[in-house]
């Protein structure tokens, strides 16, 4: 019963004033919905990746591959008769091209065929949309089948192969991931799968496997080391199933986007709470004052006001959480677009909405803890008093000013956390940012709003520090979103660089044999090609991290004379110490993954078993956007085991494309090209998501703006309704409601254009920073946003004004008698 | 000449409804000082409000000079108060932020009015009302009787035909009140100023030329100065 009427007490305390109540409710609103849609976004993204390489995987345990483009099925009778194995499943590799009707090139037409010996494997799980997986037909994914225009039944033809009839279509999956248009198809081959049999048969190659995965029972471990035995010295290797998202895509900044998103929001709204929670417990001090006087203890003080921050918090959570879920939906639609697979996902809300609705209650009890702990220090006499204490110290602004300079300093240490120091050393230096912003616009102010302009600014430094803070946090969102929009801007010109610095040459062409001299004599007689390289890559290899996780990598082989795959000032040295002993040099990502120190040993699935090598160093290097690592050339073909190499690196002569020769290649050696890729399409490929990823932040960034100005017409109402009486005394001695208005606005305006100020200056020290790392460095170069800059400014701006005008209606409308009553 | 006609005033709260005001008929002359009395609460505040526009009567009418009030949009009346009237609240009202001598300006400031020979009348104000030296000092950093004082130099800045007058020396001691009303009294009669003070003190009631007894929302009665035992009589009604 008592406690019945603390609700409600606190329901009737906090909707007093409508237009606070709501502004703040928005506030939290929106602040629990973008972490919400944020929390949803990465569990969803999590398990879209986690599905995708799941079906990749399915239930395979391990593979048996070769480093020729093929093997003998007699060589792993071993492993289909052991018992310790439960399930195999049997490929062949197959490149083709369509025959078709219209004028497509060869190129367009490539098609890679994959010849199951049984489509309805465990270890081969196809989402299929229509038909059923007969193993008599042919596997399309929906791409294809809406690109070719063929439906189950229909029969596709493959040059100088055969033809078959389609039997399944499915779902967008890795194993059979094909270009949707024809323009993709230039730069990627199609891939379906078909019967083995069949493929066998078209082709010719009737004892022939590209690999063989399986499956094991609890036998496997010792198969699988038996077999690296078995096959130390023949020309197939062993290796275990990895899955690994990370391997092939850098998703990891995607999950940090997220996070950084969801902790500004809360940030803001944080704030949003903390000024609704602190005015109202200064306005109501008399009251606390009185309650204390009767007798009640500070607890009870502190509780009433914890009842109603939860109140408010429950019904932001109520309202916000399922805007949240469908903004995450928006959200996770309008990324997969970005990344340009056709993947489906099923959004994961379960756990993000109970960590929403966790976090949306305990935040803004968090950020209202100061204004509680005031609360509950009110004392009678000061209230009596009304001490003006609204002023804080001058030496506790030189404080301020001292430790904003001092943690400047970071933006010279490279080092992540430099990144909050400085983050934290704007919002305590925006105070002094703020009027000197205000003295600028003074002038301006005045010349456009007449003396309610010059009220406006001085208006302003009365709540000096609220109104700091208020712009603050503007401009910490447009700092942190103006960073990540000049890192994604700047991030495709620095992959660029890269891939064409260590691709190796200007294209890449991938045969199903070893190339021969005549081959290479061949190629070399073109006009557009001046050189010719062979290049080895043994795939996949798995290899273990410092934890003892299995990842899955390329190792090129590398010397001296060959093309340059990796970026180091030292190269010469590095090629030297690698010819010593069996050594190698891991890329960036796949250090950082691996988690050793150089000179640490690394362990390997080689086709000669399982060993180590002594990392000797670290390289950048674009190869090819996974983990990745070097060996000498000679070690790699001993040692390691590995023997053969498939792939030519083409430079070109001045004035020849990729795409021009591309053509030429398929038709002169279409009976054993299975790939040909062009350095641009590997930068396209690259920087495809990065440039939709740009849109994405735009969006982002008017939404924090919007969330920010949520804070500045909370803050404005907090300043307006506190002076209550003032506004009365100005409208008595003369000001119409107009110039009321209009000093409002100005309020509103200087703090968001602080803020816009404020924002563009720390985004610029941040891009710096960052400009200036050395992990970063000539990645990201020191570019200035100027679009988003721009959008910022007008966004900014206008929210703003937006935001001061509901105040301003607020201010316009006050009362002058009843408001001359509380003077 | 000011004309007051009928004049009602009710405050609606929720249900319940206060009339504080219950006809009154007023004619105050130009250039005449009449000073209000009566006890707490019996709508004195009220009525001055309302002849300065600050809110609008539920009935009747207010003329100033033949403009009526009532009829009015907002802006004007704000305008024509800015223009014609001073006002001394009876909390003074100064606004803390500003300092003493941009509290006096600010009726001139809000029709962009100040003038370099305005800024000379401003400190000739200041040193009339005793606070020469406090022209920089922030408006709430000053005693209850100073800010009487700027809230008496600021009523007089626009030198304002209409001068009303909510207790203009609650707070002050007998010297400083005397001084004050003197000075109100100078503007009176140097710029044939209309005066109304609403007022509890018999001597100060003293400087007026009408005092009007007010009582529940009524004017009770009006005596002039002239009267013979006008202090005797004022001290009984006000008993
Ligand atoms: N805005 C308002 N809403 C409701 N009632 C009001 C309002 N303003 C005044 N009153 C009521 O009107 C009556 C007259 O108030 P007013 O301030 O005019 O009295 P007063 O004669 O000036 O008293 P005092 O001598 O104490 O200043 C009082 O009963 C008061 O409660
Ligand atoms: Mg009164």
């Amino acid at each position: 019963m008592i406690m019945l009427n603390m609700w409600r007490i606190s329901w009737l305390n906090i909707t007093q004033n409508k237009k606070r109540f709501f502004i703040s409710l928005l506030g939290i609103i929106l602040g629990i919905a973008f972490v919400t849609s944020m929390l949803i976004a990465d569990k969803t993204t999590n398990d879209v990746f986690e599905y995708y390489e799941q079906m990749y995987v399915a239930n395979a345990d391990y593979w048996v591959l070769s480093d020729e483009h093929t093997y003998s099925e007699d060589v792993v009778t071993s492993v289909l008769t052991s018992s310790a194995v439960t399930e195999t499943l049997l490929a062949l590799d197959k490149q083709a091209f369509f025959e078709l009707e219209g004028d497509q090139s060869l190129n367009q037409r490539s098609v890679r065929i994959t010849g199951v010996n049984d489509q309805n494997s465990s270890l081969l799980k196809l989402p299929v949309i229509e038909g059923s997986l007969d193993n008599e037909g042919l596997v399309i994914p929906d791409v294809v089948a809406n690109l070719l225009n063929k439906e189950v039944g229909d029969t596709i033809r493959f040059a100088d192969l055969g033809e078959a009839k389609v039997s399944a279509i499915v779902e967008y999956t890795q194993l059979l991931a094909s270009p949707s248009d024809w323009e993709g198809a230039e730069q990627k081959s199609f891939r379906i799968m078909a019967p083995l049999d069949l493929l066998r048969d078209w082709t010719g190659m009737d004892n022939e496997l590209s690999y063989v995965r399986f499956q094991t029972n609890n036998e496997g471990e010792k198969l699988f080391q038996s077999l690296q035995e078995e096959f130390r010295n023949s020309n197939v290797y062993v290796q275990p199933v990895v899955a690994d998202d990370r391997q092939s895509n850098d998703i990891g900044g995607l999950y940090t986007f997220f996070y950084l998103i969801a902790g500004l929001s809360m940030f803001i709204s944080g704030f949003i709470v903390f000024n609704m929670i602190y005015t109202s417990v200064m306005e109501r001090k008399k009251e606390f004052a009185i309650m204390k006087s009767f007798g009640y203890l500070q607890r009870s003080v502190s509780r009433l006001i914890l009842i109603e921050v939860i109140l408010l918090a429950l019904i932001g959570a109520a309202i916000g959480v399922p805007i949240g879920v469908w903004l995450g939906d928006m959200f996770m639609q309008t990324l997969l677009s970005v990344f340009e697979f056709d993947m489906v996902y099923t959004l994961n809300w379960q756990i993000p909405i109970l960590t929403a609705v966790v976090i949306g209650v305990l935040f803004p009890v968090v950020f209202s803890l100061f204004p509680i702990y005031n609360a509950g220090k009110t004392s009678v006499l000061l209230t009596l008093k009304m001490a003006d204490q609204t002023h804080s110290s001058k030496s506790r602004y030189i404080f301020r000013a001292v430790l904003g300079a001092g943690l400047l300093i970071f933006a010279f240490i490279d080092h992540p956390v430099s990144y909050l120091a400085i983050l934290a050393s704007i919002i305590l230096l925006f105070p002094f940012l703020l009027l000197g912003v205000n003295r600028i616009f003074k002038p301006i102010l005045k010349l456009f709003f007449g003396y309610s302009g010059s009220l406006a600014a001085k208006n302003l430094t009365q709540q000096l520090n609220r109104n700091a803070n208020t712009s603050a946090i503007l401009a910490v969102g447009i700092a942190v979103i103006l960073l990540l929009s000049a890192v994604i801007e700047s991030a495709p010109e620095g992959y660029e660089n890269e891939i064409r610095n260590t691709y190796g040459g200007d294209l890449r062409v991938t045969s199903e044999a070893a190339w021969s001299n005549q081959d290479k004599a061949k190629l070399l007689a073109y006009d557009s090609i001046a050189n010719v390289e062979p290049l080895t890559e043994a795939t996949p290899i798995t290899w273990e991290t410092i934890d003892g996780e299995k990842r899955q990598f390329s190792i090129f082989a590398v010397d001296k004379e060959g093309p340059i795959l990796f970026d180091r000032s030292e190269k010469e040295k590095s090629y030297n110490e690698l010819t010593k002993e069996p050594s190698i040099l891991l890329g960036e990502r796949a250090f950082d993954e691996w988690g050793g120190n150089v000179g640490e040993y690394i362990y390997i699935n080689t086709p000669s078993g399982k060993q180590q090598f002594e990392v000797l160093d670290v390289v950048k290097t674009s190869n090819y956007s996974g983990y990745v690592a070097f060996m000498d050339e000679h070690h790699l073909n001993n040692e390691f085991g590995w023997a053969n190499s498939f792939d030519m690196l083409l430079t070109l002569n001045d004035g020849y494309t990729g795409e021009q020769l591309r053509d030429q290649l398929w038709l002169d050696y279409s009976n054993h090209l299975s790939k040909v890729e062009t350095v641009e399409d590997e930068i396209k490929s690259t920087t495809s998501a990065l440039t939709g990823m740009n849109e994405l932040i735009l969006i982002m960034l008017v939404l924090i703006i919007g969330l920010a100005s949520i804070g500045t017409a909370n803050t404005l109402l907090m300043n307006t309704l506190e002076r209550t009486s003032e506004i009365g005394t100005i409208r008595a001695l003369g000001l119409t409601k107009q110039q009321v208005k209009k000093m409002i606005i100005g309020e509103g305006l200087l703090i968001g254009l602080s803020g816009v100020i404020g924002g563009i200056i720390s985004g610029m020290v941040l891009l710096y920073v960052t400009s200036q790392s050395k992990l970063l460095a000539g990645f990201i170069s020191f570019q200035i946003p100027l679009g988003n800059i721009i959008l910022a400014l007008i966004a900014g701006v206008s929210l703003s004004l937006f935001a001061s005008w509901i105040s301003s209606a607020t201010a316009s409308k006050i009362s002058i008698i009843s408001s001359l009553k509380e003077g | 000449m000011i004309k007051v006609k009928n004049l009602k005033k009710a405050f609606i709260q929720g249900q319940a409804r206060t009339q504080v005001l219950k006809g009154v008929d007023l004619q105050v002359e130009e250039g005449e000082f009449v000073a209000i009395m009566g006890p707490s609460g019996s709508g004195k505040s009220t009525l001055l409000q309302l002849l300065g526009g600050l809110d609008i009567p539920t009935e009747g009418d207010i003329l100033i000079n033949q403009n009526n009030l009532s009829e009015m949009t907002e802006k004007e009346r704000t305008i024509f108060r800015r223009k014609y009237i001073g006002f001394i609240f009876q909390n003074y009202q100064l606004l803390p932020t500003l300092n003493v001598e941009e509290n006096i300006a600010f009726p001139l400031h809000a029709d962009g009015s100040l003038t370099m020979e305005k800024h000379r009348f401003i400190l000739e104000l200041l040193d009339s009302v005793g606070l020469k030296e406090l022209g920089r000092k922030r408006a709430n950093l000053l005693s209850g009787g100073q800010q009487q004082r700027v809230a008496i130099a600021r009523a007089l800045v626009n030198t304002p035909s209409v001068l009303l007058a909510d207790e203009p020396t609650g707070n002050l001691d007998r010297n400083k009140a005397e001084e004050i009303l003197g000075l109100i009294s100078r503007f009176n009669r140097e710029n044939n100023q209309t005066i109304i003070m609403v007022t509890h003190d018999i001597f100060a009631a003293g400087f007026a030329d009408r005092i009007i007894l007010f009582k529940d929302g009524v004017i009770d009665q009006v005596i002039s100065r002239k009267d013979d035992d006008y202090a005797k009589y004022v001290a009984n009604f006000m008993a």
